[in-house]
């Protein structure tokens, strides 16, 4: 039945009639067994018993109803369908905490929302740093009107990914604790290309395939070429591009980079097509790690599959130069501007947390969604947000930039969900803030690239600007997913009472809410009676003292004292007069042989009192010698 | 990192043993002086004596000497590749070592005084020995001892006092760069001759308790430190153990040092870092990280330094101390106590026999001429 909607829609589609469909999955989220780089089995989160999980197609204009049922047994879930801007329908964004409660096992959720957009996309889980255990899948929507659509012969889509070993909730424990303080990322076992190693695609000659490659992994970005053959790019992100060549694209966890490839009219050879990791991500670089994965175009199913060679450096191209098709202009000056410096510290109970503006990302008590559902008028104070959720009010229609300095040493995929916006500016490596760069509107591009997801280098920055023209609670993040674990989120509330009169949230989404515990009205405090009222809201861990704290204080306190009683004590018994110092005989003797010698025999009885009483004074013994 | 030139445990130590030495070879000098050095006496026999003394400390100190130099020079040539591996956890253990080591001998360094007469005691015991074994019949070997006693003795005592100091030295600073050495060790000679010159002359008695006072203040005070640094080192090596080799890039900053176990942390005066601060560290155990282990430690050994010095002092007064016997005896019903309650017995009653060898030794007429 599925399928059969599906085949329809799709037929539809490639007769090019504009009747939309309805797309309907019934997904039910369980544990399988897997082993995609041939070392490790383990329990991988699949769906409907299937892991890799099912490719979700459709086309512009069709509603997608999926229907979640959970059945791990031991943990929650959710599905996120990363790219889409859900307008009209931000309850089915996903996260958990911001626009719905996360689904218990043996609960149903369904997600209901029609596309208008076209590219190539994604879902996964947004809950709990859950996705990298396997819940992540490409979504893709087919464009009747995809301007390059005559010179396309055949379609492919490829997964690029990391892949762990360990389970999610091994390593958060791990990766989150006092034990790390630097905050290093675990790092991956292994790269995967379809969620598989050595994959072989058979292509046939002289065709033009696009290529649809999702980097749907958890931390690593990719560096992919395929040797003997150029790309040209034609859409990031779901925005479709002017056609760029390029030999080598650096694809960051949750990009999309589609490429048109022309096969050769030689089917004499194989061709390696190479993912290799970003490998600067990476704290060690662990000597059995193999940080690529190799595929190849098979012209020959025969013929040998060749090494790849090795490559001198890695250049890949700069997405910043892609101009967008549709030569969308550059959005007037903003009317906000959000500025956010990334900071990695560590806060009282000693783990390494991720920072915008030192506030890290802690969850509300009630899904930010609802509570702008339930907050009347107030919904416009960012306050009823909770001030751990970094909580942006934005302004129906206005120009939004949002300002990155990364203050971090590291690369960070930054994802706005609900958005594509222009990226206006990145800057170099260690180029320090927007600020430091003292740059004005002329310094931008006219026509500025657009995409969901763009890459801030180390010590750099980034500045994109977007209209505030979808009403909803979105998530601005990186797509790291160890950073996601730390903190690294701010929330963006756009126009929350445009949202209010959009839909009322379905019966099944509150439905979750009450099995998980999770109350659904008030503000990020769960207080429904003064929305003003944070008291009891979820908290971060209260920052590290940078000096002596009272409870310091004291201890150095009396530990000075106790270190003076004692030289106190010491000096005493220094001073104080031993009742022997040695046996009064013995000095006698000694004082008698003396005595003898020095003085006549007659006196010898008074000077032996006298003796007697300069020892008892203090320490007489020496005072003779 | 500040280079460690002066190791301030390693300069008492050295100071304590010379000190010790100079008093026990001036205590063998008044002997001689009092027995034969009148005018009226042989000065051919008193001046080769005398010589003897002299020869007997040098050839002393020239063998221990040899024998430290070849120890720390062993130490430092093969061992050292082994603890710069784990360093906090030998630093811990070395630290232990050493608070033991100094808690010891600080007290005594109070009762030099007392030690002077001790050593009158045991020389005067030795000299009885001797003279008890002249009436024997002698042996080669037994009649050259006991002609040179006077050579033999101040060369054990030296040699002793040498190799003691070497190995307290050794253990002491074990986790201390070898250019922390040469400087204390030179003061701790000077100074350990100076006040034992002072006492061997008889001078301002007072002042000279003030410094030892004094010296051994600050001998507590470093003792104190280092049992707190000692479990600081420790905790911190069970830290880095669990966080990995990045403890050591962290410098100052969060996650240099455990969060929750800490009392007191202050992003500056890294001792390890930071010019000055190693001063504090040395003399007085300071951290910029203090732990609940470290500043537990640093008030426990304290309270007991106090009770050990009151229980001293106590005993001092008043000759013994409160249940010492219903300790003793109590002990005495240990299988594996019996043997030390007996001899600890035995010792209080043991002042008899001292007296009773100074008798023997004025019987023998070696006090007197």
């Amino acid at each position: 039945m599925n399928s059969f909607t599906r085949a329809a829609a799709l037929f539809a589609a490639s007769l090019g009639l504009a009747s939309a469909a309805t797309v309907n999955y019934d997904f039910n989220i369980t544990w399988v067994t897997a082993n995609p780089d041939g070392a490790f089995a383990r329990p991988v989160i699949g769906i409907n018993n299937q892991w890799p999980i099912p490719r979700i197609e459709a086309n512009v204009g069709d509603r997608i109803v999926i229907n979640v049922n959970n059945q791990l047994g031991n943990q929650s879930t959710s599905l996120h369908f990363h790219g889409l801007f859900m307008n009209g329908t931000t309850h089915m964004d996903g996260p958990v905490g911001v626009s719905q409660c996360e689904i218990p096992p043996g609960h149903s959720f369904k997600y209901d929302f029609t596309i208008d957009q076209p590219g190539t996309y994604w879902y996964h889980s947004h809950h709990n740093a859950q996705y990298p255990d396997g819940l992540r899948g490409p979504l893709i929507i087919h464009d009747p009107k995809f301007p390059y659509r005559k010179e396309v012969d055949h379609e492919l889509v490829i997964t690029l990914s990391d892949w762990y070993h360990d389970q999610m909730q091994t390593l958060l424990p791990i990766f989150l604790s006092k034990g790390n303080p630097t905050g290093a990322e675990p790092v991956p076992k292994a790269a995967l290309m379809n969620e598989t190693q050595n994959l072989t695609l058979p292509v046939e000659p002289n065709k033009t395939y696009m290529f649809r490659v999702i980097n749907i992994g958890a931390f690593a970005g990719q560096y992919l070429w395929i040797e003997g053959h150029t790309m040209r790019i034609v859409e990031v992100d779901g925005i479709y591009t002017e056609a760029a060549e390029a030999d080598m694209v650096y694809i960051s966890a949750a990009q999309r980079v589609s490429f048109l490839l022309t096969t050769k009219n030689d089917t004499s050879a194989n061709f390696p097509i190479v993912s290799s990791m970003d490998t600067t991500l990476f704290d060690t670089l662990p000597d059995d790690l193999n940080y690529n994965v190799t595929g190849w175009l098979t012209y020959d199913s025969k013929a040998t599959l060749p090494e790849p060679a090795l490559v001198d450096e890695l250049n890949p191209f700069d997405d910043m130069t892609l101009v967008p098709y549709d030569k969308m202009e550059l959005l007037p000056e903003p009317d906000q501007v959000v500025e956010l410096d990334v900071i990695m510290d560590n806060l009282r109970d000693g783990k390494n947390y991720a920072f915008f503006n030192n506030i890290t990302y802690t969850k509300p008590k009630v899904p930010s969604l609802y509570t702008a559902m339930s907050a009347g008028d107030l919904a416009d104070n960012a306050a009823v947000y909770g001030e751990f959720t970094h909580p942006f009010v934005l302004k129906k229609g206005e120009i939004v930039q949002i300002v990155v300095n990364n203050l971090d040493s590291g690369r960070h995929p930054f994802h706005l969900h609900g958005h594509a916006f222009q990226a206006i500016h990145r800057s170099e490596e260690e180029a320090g803030t927007f600020e430091d760069e003292n740059l004005s509107e002329s310094d931008y591009p006219s026509v500025p690239m657009r995409r969901d997801t763009l890459v801030i280098w180390p010590n750099g920055n980034i500045v994109m600007r977007f209209k505030a023209d979808n009403p909803g609670v979105w998530l601005f993040h990186c797509h790291i997913e160890w950073h996601v674990a730390s903190g690294l989120l701010a929330t963006f509330v756009e126009a929350p009472l445009e949202i209010q009169k959009q839909f009322t949230i379905p019966d099944d989404h509150l439905a979750v809410c009450d099995a998980a515990g999770t109350p659904s009205k008030g503000n990020a405090a769960a207080n429904t009676v003064d929305f003003l009222d944070l008291t009891g809201e979820n908290r971060a861990p209260k920052t590290i003292p940078g000096g002596f704290t009272p409870r310091g204080i004291v201890a150095l306190v009396f530990s000075c004292l106790t270190g003076v009683l004692g030289v106190v004590v010491v000096a005493w018994y220094g001073l104080s007069t031993p009742l022997e110092l040695v046996p009064l005989e013995v000095t006698r003797i000694v004082e008698n042989s003396e005595v003898t010698e020095t003085s006549a025999a007659a006196n010898g009885d008074e000077s032996r009192a006298a003796v007697s009483s300069s020892n008892d004074a203090s320490g007489g013994a020496i005072s003779r010698s | 990192m500040a280079k460690n030139v002066f190791a301030v445990q390693i300069f008492f130590i050295v100071f304590r043993e010379c000190l010790e030495a100079v008093i026990i070879i001036s205590v063998l000098l008044s002997f001689l002086k009092q027995s034969l050095g009148g005018p009226e006496q042989d000065q051919v026999i008193y001046k080769r004596l005398v010589r003897q003394v002299w020869l007997g400390s040098f050839a002393g100190i020239v063998i221990c000497l040899i024998i430290g130099g070849g120890f720390i020079g062993a130490f430092y040539g093969l061992g050292k590749d082994i603890w710069s591996k784990s360093e906090d956890l030998w630093e811990g253990i070395f630290y232990l070592i050493a608070t033991i080591i100094i808690s010891f001998m600080g007290l005594a360094l109070l009762r030099i005084n007392k030690m002077k007469d001790k050593w009158r005691v045991k020389i005067a015991q030795a000299l009885a020995e001797k003279s008890a074994e002249s009436t024997k019949k002698t042996t080669w070997l037994g009649d050259w001892s006991r002609r040179h006693v006077m050579f033999i003795l101040p060369f054990i005592t030296t040699l002793r006092e040498g190799v003691e100091a070497v190995v307290f030295v050794g253990g002491v600073s074990l986790s201390l760069p070898a250019t922390a050495f040469p400087l204390p060790v030179v003061c701790g000679i000077i100074a350990g001759l100076a006040v034992g010159f002072f006492i061997y002359r008889g001078g301002n008695l007072m002042s000279i308790q003030i410094f030892l006072i004094a010296s051994t203040s600050v001998l507590y005070l470093i003792a104190a430190g280092m049992f707190s640094k000692s479990v600081w080192s420790l905790q911190y090596h069970t830290f880095a153990q669990r966080v990995g080799s990045d403890v050591a890039e962290e410098g100052n900053g969060p996650g240099s040092y455990d969060i929750t176990e800490t009392v007191w942390h202050v992003n500056c005066c890294n001792p390890e870092t930071d010019n000055g601060w190693d001063v504090f560290n040395a003399i007085l155990g300071w951290q910029n990280t203090a732990t609940y282990g470290s500043v537990i430690a640093y008030n426990v050994y304290w309270a007991f330094l106090v009770l050990t010095v009151s229980l001293l002092i106590y005993e001092e007064k008043t000759g013994s101390l409160p249940l010492k016997n219903q300790f003793l005896s109590a002990m005495s019903k240990v299988p594996g106590l019996r043997g030390w309650a007996a001899k600890k017995r035995a010792n209080q009653n043991s002042n008899v026999n001292e007296h009773e060898v100074f008798r023997q030794v004025q019987a023998a007429g070696l006090l007197r001429e």
